[in-house]
């Protein structure tokens, strides 16, 4: 009896072992395209299925975490990925590992659509590396009636965040380069500042904003607006646009001072697999519609100026998605990380230890 | 003879544990001595510059200060872990499985998922919150989220089953005669737990502490979901610096950093153990 027990048990692995051997073998006589990026539809499900129906390429999405991640993931094997959307300074990186295909244009007759004024930034001067696809940016959310009610003046600037009645009211995003950034740029100096003495002039002005921090958070800072335990968050364009969906009082505030833009750009792989299907994706989602559904699911500004006609009305009315060009002037690029990197994380480090 | 053909057995094991184990510590160890260049790439030349840093004060107050959450951490443990572990070992057969498998159920869950239900009821509009403002006994939230003693709490929350079953296996294993002998002897209830029975358990308290100080050094997602990043510990740190600042050799030299503080911990516990003839690696 015991016996047939094992020997059933086995038959059974091996069959499903049988199953998902024949699975894998089919699917790889199928055309596909391997693309890895952040998950969270960041690239629509709904986007990738139409592109499956309309060419017969399947799409394989490896969701990552971090731009590090698909930096290691893209090094180790190069032939195995087409295609990946990294973030600017990371297209920097892995252009000058040489990790990157020179971009045929003559396959992307839908590149025309991309605005110009979010190409030829600093980590693809030329345009041979680099496709953007999604703009964020920081900037403050606010609950004006909740800033009155502690008395505080009205917020318009970073400045405003050191009043006293702010204390444990602010959320702001975890990260020193962002929030060294937030106070050089309240002192009128420049993201990623090296001259010592600014930089412990910043040092002093960021120990006292301590007090009035209530929660560092990276991933879902609109959340403490929303539940009230801010009054005031920095954080990133997607984040506040969420925040003011769930609680209509939330006020977006771009600081006069300037803040950051972060744009998300695609880039295939030097040795990639399917490079002709990979262009045919490219060219896919740089189509008007496509681009213009892209953004309204993703809540990200759209690089494709061809797409505005197709946005919805309320994306195109919202100045966090649709950024006006006094907006969009006053944004600048975190250049230069490595530079002060290891000095930021320490004045860090000390800031979170107080 | 006899003994090769025991040793036989092992080898299996010491080839996975060198697969697994030993190869990665090598290269956190090598790394931890490479330099990196400007685009965060690790370049194989020989420095000590990571250690240099990692000895610099402020990031010595980041071990200090994970040192005394894990500390704290294995010490309250121990204080809600021992009675509960001895009061299972005395039920009858068929509670005391439940009760172990009930202290097993929440690993069943994910960690992640568990360290957010303590959002939900700790939270200006969580749970307590909201019954204590319904029933009128306060009139505004109380804060209790991004404190250190939030943290405190999720990682005692997180690693306390490992407490508990390490008692609970030191106290099943008492010789009931001895405390018979000792009621005989005329000793007190009280007076037999602290002369008999708690020294005797000892290493199932050292074998506890030791299973939650590790893991409380590094559990860098509570710091961030419970302790809203106010304070630094050694997790948090490390992670930055491998993901955000692409410094993977003075990750590494903080990790070596990390490895010997659980290494004194542990030797201090096979010390304990020694000469007990008992404990997690005999």
């Amino acid at each position: 009896m015991k016996g047939n027990k094992i020997l059933i048990a086995l038959l059974i692995v091996i069959a499903v072992g049988a199953l998902i051997y024949v699975n894998i073998n089919r699917s790889e006589g199928q055309e596909a395209i391997n693309l890895m990026t952040w998950g969270g539809d960041f690239i629509p499900r709904e986007i990738i299925d139409q592109f499956t129906e309309e060419t017969g390429i399947k799409v394989n999405y490896k969701e990552v975490t971090s731009n590090e991640d698909m930096q290691s993931l893209l090094e180790a094997n190069p032939d195995q990925y087409d295609l990946a959307v990294v973030t600017d300074y990371m297209v920097d990186i892995l252009r000058q590992n040489g990790l990157l295909e020179n971009l045929d244009k003559s396959k992307l007759p839908n590149i025309k659509n991309i605005n110009p004024v979010y190409q030829g930034n600093y980590y693809d001067e030329n345009n041979e590396y680099s496709i953007p696809y999604a703009i964020s940016t920081s900037f403050l959310l606010v609950n004006p009636e909740a800033v009155a009610a502690l008395g505080a003046q009205p917020i318009t600037s970073y400045k405003d965040l050191w009043q006293s009645e702010l204390k444990n009211s602010i959320v702001l995003i975890d990260w020193s380069v962002e929030i060294i950034g937030l106070v050089l740029k309240s002192l009128g100096y420049e993201y990623n500042e090296t001259d010592p003495v600014k930089v412990s002039e910043a040092k002093e002005r960021l120990f006292a904003l301590k007090d009035n921090i209530v929660r560092f958070e990276t991933n879902t800072p609109e959340d403490s607006l929303v539940n009230g335990e801010a009054v005031v968050g920095f954080m990133y364009s997607n984040q506040a646009v969420k925040g003011q969906a769930a609680n209509n009082k939330l006020q977006p505030v771009f600081p006069e001072e300037g803040y950051p833009i972060y744009i998300d750009c695609w880039i295939m792989s030097k040795e990639a697999p399917n490079k002709d299907n990979a262009y045919q994706f490219l060219n896919f989602i740089m189509q008007p519609e496509i681009a213009a559904k892209i953004a309204d699911i993703t809540k990200f500004t759209t690089p494709n100026k061809a797409a505005e006609p197709y946005l919805p009305e309320d994306y195109r009315n919202n100045p966090m998605l649709n950024l006006p060009d006094e907006v969009a002037a006053n944004t600048s690029f975190y250049i230069g990380v490595e530079n002060v990197l290891e000095e930021y994380e320490h004045i860090y480090s000390e800031f979170k230890l107080r | 003879m006899k003994t090769l053909k025991r040793n036989v057995l092992a080898i299996p094991f010491l080839i996975w544990f060198g697969l697994l184990v030993g190869i990665p510590l090598v290269y956190v160890v090598v790394l931890s001595f490479m330099s990196r260049d400007h685009l965060g790439n690790v370049v194989f030349r020989f420095t000590l510059e990571n250690y240099q840093k990692v000895f610099d004060p402020i990031y010595l107050r980041v071990f200090a200060n994970s040192f005394l959450l894990a500390l704290l951490t294995g010490f309250i443990t121990l204080l809600i872990g021992y009675p509960v572990a001895y009061i299972t070992s005395q039920l009858e057969p068929k509670k005391r499985n439940l009760a172990i498998a009930l202290f097993m159920l929440p690993f069943w869950i994910s960690s992640l998922l568990r360290t957010y239900g303590w959002v939900i009821l700790l939270g200006n509009t969580g749970l307590i919150n909201n019954v204590l403002l319904a029933l009128k006994i306060i009139d505004k939230p109380i804060p209790m989220m991004y404190k250190f003693s939030t943290t405190l709490i999720g990682t005692v929350y997180m690693l306390i089953p490992f407490m508990i079953v390490a008692i609970y296996n030191s106290v099943d294993k008492l010789d009931r005669s001895l405390l018979e002998a000792s009621y005989d002897l005329g000793a007190s209830k009280v007076k037999t737990f602290f002369k008999i029975v708690l020294p005797l358990t000892i290493p199932g308290i050292a074998g506890g502490f030791t299973l939650v100080f590790t893991p409380a050094l590094g559990l860098y997602f509570i710091s961030d979901l419970l302790g809203g990043g106010q304070t630094i510990f050694l997790g948090n740190l490390i992670n930055t610096l491998v993901n955000r600042g692409r410094n993977r050799p003075l990750a590494a030299a903080f990790s070596v950093g990390m490895i010997l503080l659980v290494t004194l911990v542990i030797s201090i516990y096979g010390r304990i153990t020694k000469d007990k003839g008992e404990g997690l690696f005999q």
